[in-house]
């Protein structure tokens, strides 16, 4: 790494990072009413001539025009011939983990000295600073997934991100929300030359996950153990010792008891899969074809995680399967090229497949800097059999539902937090220019490092 | 062309019996069925003409595979075949300025930074599946170029995405030479890695010089020879022939389109500069992502420029790319082409111009002329496609859905007239091609 050539970056970051927070800094209106525009609820269809209202952050009425009281305090926004539409949630990108994709010193994408590395967060690299984030978020992508690379067969945990906050911390909504199991035969990296080593099949890689899992069930064995001696050392001997103020002197009163149990030792990867393993959170399963799936789906199965299917993008000879299985797929990246005997949309037209046979999905950018380009995807999928409302629902609705932030997140209703973006017409097609975004209900101020260049070298 | 049939360079002679060789065989080709029907009649379509506007309930007839007649009413004589469009949307062929598709990898011949003599006709992997899928996203036309390993890497070709035709067929025939260039962060990398020259950008440009400059002196010997023979010298002997030295020597007199691969302005600028100094010119810029920042020099020369709708960040010199690249360079009057460069966006380069409207405000048609007739002059052909004007080949794609948007689908794909592409048919949905073939 040149450090010279890099000196330049580090202070665009540094003047980039101050501009962010004074830009969010003056006081925003408290009470904002978009009106006039064409308000897609997502949970509840289309309002033509509709208003949106939203107080402290928070949605208070979505009706018609007219039907919605307007507090006098509002801030009045004329959004005719506007529509507008709740943010954006994508599903899988590495956002806050790269800034320069060959530059490695801007990359903390995935830790691959080990394929079993549960315990890495993704929050302890997320670098809310990333001049990506705002270029994304202007295109109304107001909150994501960011995943560790696909690199491990359990690269880590990911976060849910909003796109915009005062501090990092704003930026984290739910911190190891969901964990990666990636079995595409990526993850396979030791099959080759001096350096061959266990795991270096899919065999190996299953068997080390089942073992990790094995190891985890002994573990929280362990600690369920401890516990237990623990809560009996802990618990009053009444029947040994008369009474609690006994005047029996501490000695004697020891006399009768067993030592303190001693914990097991902390082991940070096993630690990490016992939410996972006691089903508390969903694992992420991602595979591409049909044999990698059914065999994950097995692994799944054999220590009852609840899991959601991630890719499956050459699976099509088994989706009534898929279906079968009744959990939501994030189905993609749907531009992944069709194998040579697979026909020219094949993977295109997996959304509508799925869809068709009653499978909840999802669409994701699976990207970073690229990331904005997310409701081009779902627009594709439109062209290729996927009604419309569900390619907007697998961006927004189905989304939350998935990470579990429905009760704030994915449509725009009473209650929920005001994520809400007001565009020049369709969310889903490139021609579409986004006017104004709000995060929490503050208004977004419509610039970037991108926009920021255009200005300075736009004819004036 | 008949200039470049009596040119003396092998690498010319071979390109052009190749395209001679095209021309006469490809209704014969030895593994394609049946001659295609190359006439019919296309009615009830709205045509983007991409040079002269729309024509709303158009028609066009096509005859030996050109277009024949265009307008609101064609005549065309009774019996031949005709295609009811439906009212959808009908543009021309989709022409991709910069690909890597078909070349099974062997798109770098990164053993030394000065490769002109490598051609890509070598290489050509034409049963490669990417020709079809970009032909199913209503690309007629490919520019495949070398990497940019080398700063000089090669010698492109040019294709039609005639899918399940013989390698020969498929190449565009007459099309000029185009030799890829490169600059930036590529070369100095790759040699750099390997502790050789080039590994900055001064050495970049030096090893280019220089192999400049033993060009000139070729050029200098044969010329002197010519003279001599000319003048009746009989005793003359020839230089000996350099391959290497025989391409650049084409491209300091000018016969071969120079396209380059740059990202900075800074190097634009210098690869302005060492044109001028020694005197050939520059086709366009690839990638170009800081075009903008220098769009008037780049206009006063007449240097186009193939660039992405809104790909950035992927690497350092990537870092000040903006979405509004194209539209700022075209107003300035820079002719501008949406590329692929990958096997993923050559698939819906549609919707990548469809990105210019939004970013910068194109016209519909000035967003369709980014991946046609910018394009098809980029490569040199744009007096044999990239429009729907009388006499040019009829490479036409019917679409369903407005073809500047993300939903929209090549419905029909034609190629010198012939459908290459069917989307209403089974199986790969191309009428021509069996698997196996």
């Amino acid at each position: 790494m040149n450090c010279s050539s890099h000196f330049g970056l580090r202070l665009f970051l540094l003047v980039a990072a101050s501009l962010f927070v004074t830009s969010l800094a003056p006081a925003q209106q408290k009470t904002v009413a978009l009106k006039g525009g064409k308000v897609l609820t997502v949970s509840h269809g289309t309002i033509e001539n509709g208003v949106v209202l939203f107080e402290n952050g928070i949605i208070t009425a979505v009706g018609v025009a007219g039907s919605v009281q307007i507090p006098k305090n509002a801030r009045i926004i004329d959004a005719t011939g506007m529509t507008v539409y709740p943010g954006l949630i994508d599903s899988e990108t590495s956002l806050g983990l790269t800034e320069i994709s060959a530059v490695d010193m801007t990359n903390d994408l995935v830790e691959p000295s080990d394929e079993i590395m549960p315990h890495m967060h993704v929050y302890d690299a997320f670098h809310a600073e990333s001049e990506l984030i705002p270029v994304t978020r202007l295109n109304g992508i107001t909150n994501a997934i960011v995943a560790p690379a696909s690199r491990d067969t359990l690269p880590g945990q990911d976060s849910f991100i909003q796109l915009a906050g005062k501090s990092r911390d704003e930026y984290l909504l739910v911190r190891d929300i969901a964990m990666p199991l990636n079995f595409t035969g990526e993850q396979r990296r030791n099959e080759r030359g001096e350096g061959r080593k266990f795991p270096s099949t899919r065999m190996g890689l299953a068997a080390q996950i089942r073992q990790a899992f094995l190891d985890a069930q002994d573990y929280a064995q362990k600690w369920s153990d401890y516990e237990k001696k623990k809560a009996d050392y802990d618990k009053p001997t009444t029947d040994l010792v008369p009474a609690p103020d006994s005047s029996a002197k501490p000695a004697d009163k020891d006399k009768g008891k067993k030592q303190p149990p001693n914990p097991p030792k902390r082991d940070l990867k096993l630690e990490a899969l016992l939410p996972y393993l006691q089903g508390k959170k969903p694992i992420v399963l991602a595979a591409e074809e049909s044999s990698d799936l059914q065999a994950a789906v097995s692994l799944a199965h054999e220590f009852n995680l609840k899991f959601i299917l991630n890719h499956i993008s050459h699976s099509q000879s088994v989706l009534d399967y898929v279906a079968s299985l009744k959990v939501p797929v994030i189905v993609g990246p749907i531009y992944e090229a069709p194998k040579p005997e697979e026909r020219f949309d094949a993977v295109y037209s997996l959304p509508a497949q799925l869809y068709k046979r009653g499978v909840k999905i999802v669409i994701a950018s699976y990207d970073s800097h690229n990331a904005r380009n997310l409701p081009y995807a779902a627009g594709f999928a439109t062209g290729f059999g996927l009604p419309y409302d569900e390619a907007l629902k697998a961006i927004t609705l189905n989304a939350a539902e998935v990470w579990g932030v429905a009760d704030k997140l994915g449509s725009l209703d009473p209650g929920k937090t005001a994520n809400v973006v007001v565009s020049g017409g369709d969310p889903l097609d490139v021609k579409t220019a986004v006017k104004m975004v709000f995060i929490n209900g503050n208004e977004i101020p419509m610039t970037s490092r991108q926009t920021r260049l255009r200005d300075e070298y736009s004819p004036h | 062309m008949l200039r470049r049939l009596v040119s003396r360079k092998p690498a010319s002679i071979l390109l052009c019996l190749v395209a001679v060789i095209a021309i006469g065989l490809a209704a014969l080709a030895q593994d394609s069925p049946a001659p295609f029907p190359t006439d019919v009649l296309i009615k009830n379509a709205v045509i983007m003409t991409a040079t002269h506007g729309n024509i709303p309930n158009g028609s066009i007839y096509v005859k030996d595979g050109k277009i024949a007649a265009v307008g609101a009413k064609v005549f065309a004589p009774s019996g031949v075949t005709v295609i009811d469009a439906g009212g959808k949307y009908l543009t021309p062929g989709i022409i991709d300025s910069h690909s890597h598709i078909a070349l099974d990898g062997d798109v770098n011949e990164a053993t030394s930074p000065v490769t002109p003599h490598m051609m890509m006709i070598d290489a050509f992997d034409y049963h490669d599946k990417a020709i079809y899928h970009g032909l199913a996203g209503g690309v007629t036309t490919s520019l495949l170029l070398h990497g940019s390993a080398n700063m000089i890497g090669g010698q492109a070709i040019v294709i039609k995405h005639k899918y399940g035709v013989n390698r020969d067929a498929m190449l565009f025939p007459g099309a000029p030479r185009s030799i890829k260039f490169a600059s930036g962060e590529n070369p100095k990398r790759v040699y750099g890695s390997r502790n050789q020259i080039p590994s900055t950008r001064m050495g970049n440009f030096a090893v280019q010089r220089e192999a400049l400059v033993q060009a000139q002196d070729y050029m200098r010997e044969w010329d002197a020879y010519n003279t001599k023979v000319k003048s009746g010298d009989k005793d003359a002997s020839p230089p000996k022939h350099d391959l290497k030295l025989d391409a650049l020597a084409d491209v300091l007199r000018g016969n071969v389109l120079v396209q380059i691969h740059c990202y900075r302005s800074d190097e634009l600028l210098t690869e302005m500069a060492m044109a001028k100094e020694f005197g050939y010119k520059l086709r366009a810029f690839h990638h170009a992502l800081e075009a903008y920042k220098i769009a008037d020099q780049l206009a006063a020369a007449n240097i186009g420029i193939a660039t992405f709708a809104d790909w950035w960040g992927y690497k350092e010199e990537a870092w000040d790319a903006i979405p509004w690249n194209a539209v700022l360079c075209m107003r300035k009057g820079v002719r501008v082409a949406i590329k692929s460069d990958s096997d993923d966006f050559a698939r819906r380069l549609n919707q990548e111009a469809g990105k210019t409207m939004r970013y910068g405000g194109a016209t519909e048609q000035e967003a369709v002329q980014m991946i046609t007739i910018n394009a098809a002059w980029i490569i040199g052909v744009d007096d044999k496609v990239g429009s729907i004007d009388v006499g040019k080949d009829a490479d036409l794609v019917i679409w369903d859905g407005y073809p500047l948007s993300s939903s929209a689908v090549p419905s029909k794909v034609f190629i010198d007239g012939a459908v290459y592409f069917d989307r209403s048919l089974p199986g790969f949905a191309m009428p021509y091609y069996k698997e196996g073939m």
